[in-house]
């Protein structure tokens, strides 16, 4: 392999940088190693909601028209140096696909974290994609960035075999008219999308490898495409995902659990589900006898206001406010929402709370209760 | 389906709680940034569909 200097790539095939970790922060693509599974770490019977997520920064997105499902799971398999995977398996086949039918696993990235590319602009940078797959047989799918500021798409076909294998994608520079740039803000940009199923409403046209043209659905899928729905023994491990600029897949760009949880925050947290009497953080203060106010400190600022949701019936959550001990909640629900913290209201119909009493929201002998702040793109 | 919520605090409308039978309810911020909002924002636009006003 010769090395090569030239003004457009840089330096490459120099092993002792290309090829280790010294040109850190390359990859854009968050949980690329499937280490961070925060809601749960596998779910049955997907495909009849539109979106669904298991793995952190992972959705799955359907149309809800198919009646295949898939179980969808971190599971602990991978290629050399990774100890975990995304594995779809497919529990219901569907093998008589409806022209609108749609399957695909997806990633979104914000627009002010890819200013960088200069996408819709001169000088606009070429993307790699580079992730390793496996499957119970032989299949071909498509990978596709899709530009969800200027209805842009592009794809290139890949193959998987029933072993570990590593697929490199480059895609071209898009400078599209000159004047379209990704939007400098936190809403998404951009998708990595992999498709695993599709009626002809996104295959019925002609497939262009590797070119960016302006959304078509008809031609969003190569042609000779897999389902992964075709048959109750097919399986699709993924694992390694990196996507960086440039024209050369690097080799993946590890970074430590607590690193990648914490930008998996921005998107989602959740606190309990650890011990039965778990304290859930924060003081919380009585202002009548059946109302309190607790405080969620997000562990790191969150992208957008969050949403706010909770696990479980109310009464697996405890408020210890005096010496009276145990009050079981009958109620959850916000009061107010921002990126650094949210207040949410506890309800007590008992009435039975000690005014302005410093009071502990704990978990009521279950670890079944969980607290969760979603700012999902 | 969705109703207003009423802030304690500051006696406005200050979040959405969406329900979903079987499920327990979500509070939605009213934050354009937010992906629950803006599917909130998309349900509004449909002829017909009207927020619940709070409690």
């Amino acid at each position: 392999m010769s090395l090569i200097l030239d003004g457009t790539n840089g330096i490459t095939n120099l092993t002792s940088i290309n090829g280790g970790q010294l040109g850190g922060r390359r990859n854009l693509v968050m949980n690329g190693a499937m280490n961070v599974a925060q809601r749960t770490t596998s779910t049955a019977g997907l495909g009849a909601t539109a979106l669904e997520r298991v793995l952190d920064r992972w959705g799955l997105i359907t149309n809800t028209v198919t009646a295949g499902r898939v179980t969808m799971a971190q599971v602990a398999d991978g290629p050399s140096g990774f100890a975990n995977c995304l594995k779809l398996t497919t529990t219901t086949a569907d093998t008589s696909i409806a022209a609108g039918e749609v399957m695909l696993i997806q990633h979104a990235f914000e627009g002010q974290d890819l200013q960088q590319i200069y996408k819709g602009v001169s000088g606009a940078k070429e993307l790699t994609v580079s992730f390793y797959v496996k499957g119970n047989a032989n299949a071909t799918y498509t990978c596709e960035l899709f530009d969800r500021d200027n209805g842009r798409t592009i794809g290139q076909a890949f193959a998987v075999t029933t072993a570990w294998n590593r697929i490199e994608l480059t895609f071209p520079g898009d400078e599209d008219d000159g004047s379209s740039p990704f939007d400098d803000d936190n809403n998404v940009s951009l998708h990595i999308q992999i498709f695993l199923h599709g009626g002809s409403t996104f295959s019925g046209g002609t497939f262009v490898n590797n070119t960016w043209a302006d959304q078509a659905n008809n031609t969003r899928m190569a042609e000779s495409h897999t389902s992964i729905l075709d048959a109750t023994s097919r399986t699709f491990f993924i694992t390694g995902v990196q996507m960086e600029t440039g024209a050369t897949a690097t080799a993946f760009e590890h970074r430590s659990y607590g690193e990648e949880l914490a930008l998996c925050q921005r998107y989602f947290q959740q606190w309990g589900g650890d011990t039965a009497y778990g304290f859930f953080g924060g003081v919380s203060s009585c202002t009548t006898t059946s109302t309190a106010f607790h405080p969620i400190i997000c562990e790191v600022e969150m992208r957008a206001n969050p949403t706010f949701a909770f696990v479980g019936a109310a009464s697996v959550f405890d408020l210890r406010n005096d010496a009276n001990g145990s009050h079981p909640l009958t109620g959850l629900a916000m009061d107010q929402s921002t990126r650094k913290v949210v207040s949410i209201t506890l309800t007590r119909s008992n009435a039975d709370l000690t005014v302005n009493v410093p009071s502990q929201l704990i978990g009521n002998n279950s670890t079944v209760g969980r607290l969760e702040l979603r700012a999902d793109i | 389906m969705y109703k207003k919520v009423i802030s304690p605090t500051s006696g406005t409308f200050s979040c959405i709680e969406k329900t979903v039978s079987g499920q327990n309810p979500i509070y939605i911020p009213l934050d354009p940034a937010n992906t629950d909002y803006a599917e909130y924002l998309l349900w509004e636009a449909i002829d017909g569909n009207t927020i619940a006003d709070a409690d």
